[in-house]
């Protein structure tokens, strides 16, 4: 038997493409929208993965250092390490801000590490590492730096030694690592003016300013020029230590909130990009819709402008499952050329996304199943339509 | 040998009760196999429905319908599949031809064999000897827009014959055609049925080609009123 669908997709393979492109190009944006929620949820596991902690220590009943602001002695990790089953302890502090790069803000995380411990970048892919302990800076290549470029980060510059990738803040904004002290500084050190005012209204306490106490105001205004916290103490467990009991009895005598890589799994998944998942599954629900519509009222159209031959067919004897197996396998044509449109643009425009997007295979392969279950289900319309013809109207009068 | 075509007392109504309207009203038709006759009537007379009713596309009200002595209708269908009636037994021409614009000309013709499960090769086989009877054979390969309308009449009445159908139904064939093209149709007609022993009843207004029947029905307020025709060559 002739592939009547086969033949007529030929026949007019010019349209047929075209509308396939057409349909292909929105198959493509839900696809990078399924590949964009994708990226979130790797960037958030990435960073977790990539700071090489088992363990992340942060003030008590918050959700930190991720997810809502944490503030931990930077003194923490010494007693941290006395815990049964820490092997390694690391402060790390991240604050978001924009830095300036040849007169254009760059948005980033700036994440104060000490190198060598939990915290420091997983891999770098151009530069070496820190090695000074002040004024050399890490960077993702998606800040745009380059190697030996100088940034300016509040007072100071930094040099740009080392180069790393897919280091991104659960916002998506790329990581600039320094070292810990000048992170501490960067975050919590008042500008110039402001201590010189904080400086003058101390020396006005009499609380503070007392005759006969002499160095009590040089400490307590050294105090308020330092910092000595930190947003979380990032812990790598010896091997076989329970995680579990670890965190547990960290909460009970530290007095400190401990999350395993599970619980902070957790957080950036269920909490941190639940809100921007379910943003990204209403635009899927929206647009798998919207592709279903437009399948549906092309299919039914090209299925009206046959009418006449249909009706032709089903005098001549042509079974119904004959038509409707033509117009099935027109939508199920239409779906392929458009799923295959689709992955291709969805793979080429993903790199120009400021954000990652991750195509993974798995959902290729869903998208396209759900591409040809939606053709199937818009086709339905189409062949309602077409086994409803009368095959009289073949028949003058 | 029995008739191609035997009606009698065929009866359609359309709507129930008060509002019921009779299309036919007992019709009587005998088309003996080889024979073209011609079906004339002005409009509303009931000549599409007795074409449906012949067609097997509409179910007549009441009466009898045999087609090579084998009863199809008789108060009733007798038939299960009228589908496989139509493709099997009847063959149809249309006003214009109706064929179908993405198959070529070959593919139009073998599409009915296809339909009825022979096997594709033969299917071929079977249009190309049709094609190359009604002399379309050189445009085997063509798609159908490429064709002039003769040519396109051709292949549609190569695509009614090929099955071998007892019977062909050729609705207003000439319709289209200017009166050169319009008798080279029914000279054909007239040679596939003298070659194939099918009856052919031909619906027409055309003046041009009624002078070409041997017998005519007319068909007045759904009755039919048989008369003897000039029968001039084609």
């Amino acid at each position: 038997m002739i592939n009547l669908a086969g033949r007529d997709i030929l026949n007019g393979w010019g349209k047929f493409l075209f509308t396939g492109i057409g349909l292909g190009l929105l198959i493509g944006v839900t696809l990078s929208m399924a590949g964009i929620y994708r990226g979130l949820v790797d960037d958030g596991r990435v960073l977790l993965s990539n700071g090489g902690a088992d363990l992340w220590v942060v003030q008590r009943d918050t959700l930190g250092p991720y997810a809502e602001p944490s503030n931990v002695r930077d003194d923490a990790y010494r007693a941290l390490l006395g815990v049964r089953g820490v092997a390694e302890a690391g402060n790390v502090t991240y604050l978001t801000m924009q830095i300036e790069d040849q007169g254009k803000d760059v948005r980033v995380m700036l994440v104060g590490f000490q190198p060598g411990h939990p915290g420091e970048p997983g891999y770098l892919v151009a530069g070496r590492p820190i090695t000074r302990s002040h004024y050399e800076a890490i960077a993702d290549i998606k800040t745009g730096f380059r190697l030996g470029q100088r940034i300016r980060i509040r007072r100071h510059e930094y040099t740009v030694v080392g180069l790393t990738r897919r280091m991104v803040s659960s916002g998506g904004d790329p990581m600039v690592f320094v070292p810990l002290r000048d992170a501490q500084e960067v975050q919590f050190l008042k500008d110039n003016d402001a201590l010189v005012n904080e400086r003058a209204r101390t020396a006005a306490n009499p609380a503070f300013n007392r005759p006969g106490v002499p160095g009590l105001l040089e400490a307590v205004q050294a105090s308020q020029a330092s910092s000595r916290t930190v947003n979380v103490v990032m812990l790598r467990l010896a091997p076989h230590a329970d995680e579990a009991l670890v965190a547990s009895e960290i909460r009970r005598w530290k007095h400190l909130e401990a999350y395993t890589r599970a619980d902070m799994d957790e957080i950036l998944v269920a909490k941190l990009i639940a809100t921007s998942a379910k943003q990204i599954f209403m635009f899927l629900v929206i647009l798998a819709i919207v592709s279903a519509a437009i399948v549906a009222f092309i299919i039914y159209t090209m299925t009206l402008n046959k009418v006449r031959e249909i009706a032709v067919l089903k005098l001549i004897g042509a079974r119904n499952r004959t038509i409707a197996a033509m117009i099935l396998q027109q939508a199920l044509g239409l779906g392929a050329i458009g799923f295959l449109v689709g992955k291709t643009a969805a793979t080429l425009w993903a790199p120009i996304f400021p954000k990652y997007v991750l195509l993974l295979p798995g959902d290729a392969v869903l998208g396209a199943l759900l591409v040809l279950a939606i053709c199937a289900l818009a086709s339905v319309v189409a062949i309602r339509a077409a086994l409803r013809i009368d095959p009289a109207t073949a028949i003058g009068g | 040998m029995p008739a191609a075509i035997e009606i009698s007392g065929l009866t359609k109504r359309y709507g129930e009760g008060d509002a019921a309207v009779a299309a036919l009203k007992g019709v009587d038709m005998i088309v003996q196999p080889g024979e073209v006759v011609g079906l004339i009537g002005p409009s509303g007379s009931g000549k599409s429905t007795l074409l449906k009713c012949l067609g097997a596309v509409i179910e007549p009200s009441a009466g009898r319908m045999a087609l090579a002595g084998e009863a199809i209708y008789d108060n009733g269908w007798q038939v299960a599949d009228l589908r496989a009636l139509r493709r099997d037994r009847i063959g149809f021409v249309f006003q214009a031809p109706y064929l179908i614009p993405f198959l070529d000309v070959t593919d139009n013709v073998a599409l009915l064999p296809m339909l009825a499960g022979v096997a594709n090769a033969d299917a071929r086989e079977r249009a190309r000897v049709m094609l190359t009877a009604l002399d379309v054979g050189h445009r085997a390969q063509a798609q159908v827009a490429q064709l002039s309308g003769g040519e396109q009449q051709r292949v549609a009445i190569a695509r009614a014959l090929v099955n071998q159908p007892p019977i062909i139904l050729a609705d207003e064939p000439t319709a289209p055609l200017d009166s050169e093209r319009a008798l080279a149709v029914v000279r054909i007609l007239n040679e596939m049925a003298q070659r194939f022993a099918t009856a052919i009843i031909v619906v027409t207004h055309d003046e041009k080609i009624i002078p070409t029947f041997r017998r005519i029905y007319h068909i007045r307020d759904g009755r039919t009123y048989e008369e003897a025709g000039e029968g001039r060559a084609a």
